[in-house]
């Protein structure tokens, strides 16, 4: 479960990053047309390849219950750092991209 | 035509959210305390020992127990411990004149000894499940209100998505501190980012008591409810009793076998039909927690006086697994310890997203007469309602839980005293909002929801020797647990209490500021 | 939300008449549709009947929708009645083509 939070994550980050209003809010800046569409596939593509490591672990049905929780609750999480707390958001951002790899190679 | 339509559908949203919102609101909070119910139960009886898992051992004890209690029962029905659950429970229906539902008796009994548990009785945790949808209310009438509920909510969901315009636009969107904007963000928040769950949850919940609420499509196509049902669940039409006393075999063996056929797959209960007659029935049936796809058929019968296997059930058709797909979703009974915190999170979400929509009717009405000051009597009585059912509602539970430190132990009465507790603490704080203004009684019922909280660690302490200081050392991770998630929403109600307060506080001083300049402004 | 003097009665009883007919009209639509579904699907008897009542229900918020979002209440009701009379005809057919 850890690394579909991870992915979900980040993925959720690169989707906010790339509207304008929270791009501005976080980076201080307006996204280029370019960067916009990469983070949007980008966040895309996170969340949907979180959902191998929850159906790696257990079976389909355990593990499509358990992405769809981490889903949320990552959602969740992120939304209510992002007013109070933008920078830790970022940085947990980071840190989960980061220890994606080393989570996936414990798991694999 | 499609502005028409969006408002419409406020329109409904906004009402059919608020005459059921206060129901909703308690239905939610004690249904998501029913995730931890286990737990809650074990912090209520504390002298119920954990004992290390011998099913074989614990199934022969009860075995034991009901052949001398209750040689002449009707039906016997073994629940077998888990790892959430310490207590082998059996329970029994006496034999009545047909047609009639016999007395159920209950028992709990020390999962290694055999031997009836001496802990103070208790509801435990099954109170709130019982509550989130019976409602205290009698068979069936508690289960029609919180399935209409259920309804309801299913509506307010679907308006709700179909009102909120910028659902995408506005997914990552929070502001705080911006008023009345700040909790309509909250209440857009925790509603789309959870709503897989909310709407799971709540169509789940319909097609549990599907039975009960649709039953023209079964009299229809069967005639009876009974036909639908032996038609549904073969495996639980037992042979009736014949009257001819044959021993009951030992229920070991039947256990094994029913696990062989499994593959190794975990038991929850037995039902032994007429004990004792030589057409009795085990039915031996499987763990919900196996599969997240619950499986109600999922049963292997014997004759009770032979020990032959008499049935094993079938694989489900689809439909059947879809519905019981529903009802494993929403019992989340194969949830390990990190899903069961995330479905709690997640239950939490959805009491807020009721609790803030509530929030956020009056507060826009309120603030049409803000300046006379003066509330007309429909707000006033949202207020009153808002109030009670949301902070009284904490009040209840804290006193539910004090209720059961406080009650000797050996008292007989005490199980229905705390569940009575819980109810006259909720009828006095809907007293306390009616005599107090509307800050003031928020304020009050969060400072005393808060204090009965943050004791509760404090009066375990006082009253059992199963305190913090113990069960955390011992890795009782559930008594531990409450005790830590009790001071962790005392302080939350606290938090709670204080932004009232302070809110209140601001707003006079605004008021006389602009008085001030106003009578400035006229001279 | 206006002071009670100045809605009309006319606008209370349309009100009414919509939510009548959401919950009882809607109620009834929706147990018609799923007798007729369970009539109809192509499955067995018990499978039918399950999967009919677990439709049923989206049936119901159907109906709810529509009650509130037609133009009139006389629409709602008519939304309502025609489509449940003329479930119960073919309920009714259906039933009686079974039983010789």
């Amino acid at each position: 479960m850890l690394l579909a939070l991870l992915l979900c994550y980040v993925g959720f980050t690169a989707l906010c990053l790339s509207t304008d209003r929270h791009h501005g809010e976080l980076l201080h800046s307006k996204p280029s047309p370019n960067r916009r569409l990469a983070l949007r596939l980008a966040g895309w593509l996170l969340l949907i390849v979180s959902i191998w490591p929850a159906v790696h672990t257990t079976d389909w049905g355990q593990g499509l219950v358990e992405w769809c929780a981490v889903l949320m609750c990552s959602a969740l999480l992120l939304v209510l750092l992002l007013p109070y707390r933008p920078r830790l958001a970022l940085i947990l951002a980071g840190f989960s991209l980061l220890a994606s790899p080393v989570a996936a190679v414990a798991i694999l | 035509m499609k502005e028409g339509f969006r408002q419409a559908m406020a329109w409904l949203h906004t009402w059919v959210g608020l005459i059921f919102g206060w129901l909703l609101f308690a239905i939610f909070l004690t249904g998501t305390l029913s995730y931890f119910k286990d737990e809650i139960t074990h912090w209520m009886q504390p002298e119920v020992q954990a004992h290390p898992l011998d099913n074989a051992r614990s199934l022969a004890m009860a075995q034991t127990y009901l052949q001398q209690q209750a040689p002449n029962a009707a039906r016997w029905f073994i629940t077998l411990p888990d790892s959430r659950q310490p207590g082998l429970s059996v329970m029994w229906q006496d034999k009545v004149d047909p047609g009639k539902r016999g007395n159920f008796i209950r028992k709990r009994l020390d999962s290694l000894a055999g031997s009836e548990v001496q802990a103070r009785e208790s509801m435990g945790g099954e109170f709130f499940y019982r509550f989130h949808f019976q409602l205290q209310m009698p068979y069936p009438w508690g289960r029609w209100l919180s399935t209409m509920a259920a309804m309801v909510m299913f509506i307010a969901l679907i308006t709700g998505i179909i009102t909120h315009k910028k659902i995408f636009k506005d997914f990552f969107t929070f502001r705080p501190r911006k008023g009345q904007r700040s909790w309509l963000d909250g209440h857009n928040a925790v509603g789309v980012l959870v709503l897989p769950f909310h709407l799971m949850i709540t169509y789940s919940s319909l097609v549990i008591f599907m039975s009960l609420v649709m039953p023209a499509t079964i009299v229809a196509s069967y005639g009876s409810t009974d036909a639908f049902f032996d038609d549904l669940f073969p495996a639980t039409t037992n042979a009736p009793a014949l009257g001819q006393p044959a021993p009951l075999l030992a229920l070991g063996p039947m256990y094994d076998e029913a696990r062989r056929q499994w593959g190794g797959g975990h038991v929850e209960r037995l039902v032994v039909n007429n004990p004792g007659d030589v057409n009795a029935s085990v039915n031996v049936i499987r763990a919900g927690s196996d599969r997240v796809v619950h499986d109600f058929g999922s049963v292997v019968s014997f004759n009770g006086a032979s020990g032959e296997v008499v049935r094993v059930s079938t694989e489900q058709s689809l439909p059947m697994a879809i519905s019981g797909s529903f009802y494993g979703l929403h019992m989340g009974h194969f949830a390990g310890p990190v899903l069961r915190w995330l479905y709690f999170i997640c239950g939490l979400a959805g009491t807020a997203m009721i609790g803030t929509g509530l929030v956020i009717w009056l507060g826009k009405r309120q603030l049409k007469h803000a300046k006379t000051g003066v509330m007309p009597f429909e707000l006033r009585l949202v207020e009153v309602l808002n109030i009670a059912s949301m902070s009284g509602l904490m009040i209840a539970i804290g006193a539910f839980f004090w209720a059961n430190r406080l009650l000797p132990v050996g008292f007989v009465e005490r199980s229905n005293w705390e569940v009575q507790s819980f109810f006259i603490a909720w009828g006095l704080t809907v007293l306390h909002a009616m005599l107090r203004r509307g800050r003031q009684g928020w304020v009050e019922q969060l400072s005393l929801g808060a204090l009965l909280f943050i004791g509760v660690p404090l009066l375990n302490a006082l009253t059992t020797s199963q305190h913090l200081g113990v069960s955390l050392v011992q890795g009782d991770w559930a008594m531990a647990g409450f005790d830590l998630t009790c001071l962790g929403c005392g302080i939350f109600l606290a938090w709670a209490a204080w932004k009232m307060q302070h809110r209140a506080v601001a707003q006079p001083k605004a008021e006389r500021a602009r008085a001030m300049h106003l009578k400035g402004g006229v001279n | 939300m206006k002071s009670k003097a100045s809605l009309p009665v006319s606008y209370r009883l349309a009100v009414t008449s919509r939510a009548l007919a959401a919950v009882f009209g809607g109620y009834l639509l929706a147990s018609l549709t799923s007798i007729c579904m369970a009539f109809w699907l192509p499955i067995s008897r018990a499978d039918a009947v399950v999967s009919a009542m677990m439709s049923s229900f989206v049936f119901y918020l159907l109906a709810v929708i529509w009650c509130f979002a037609c133009r009139s209440a006389w629409r709602a009701w008519f939304g309502i009645l025609v489509p449940s009379a003329v479930l119960a005809t073919l309920a009714g057919v259906s039933h009686w083509m079974v039983q010789p």
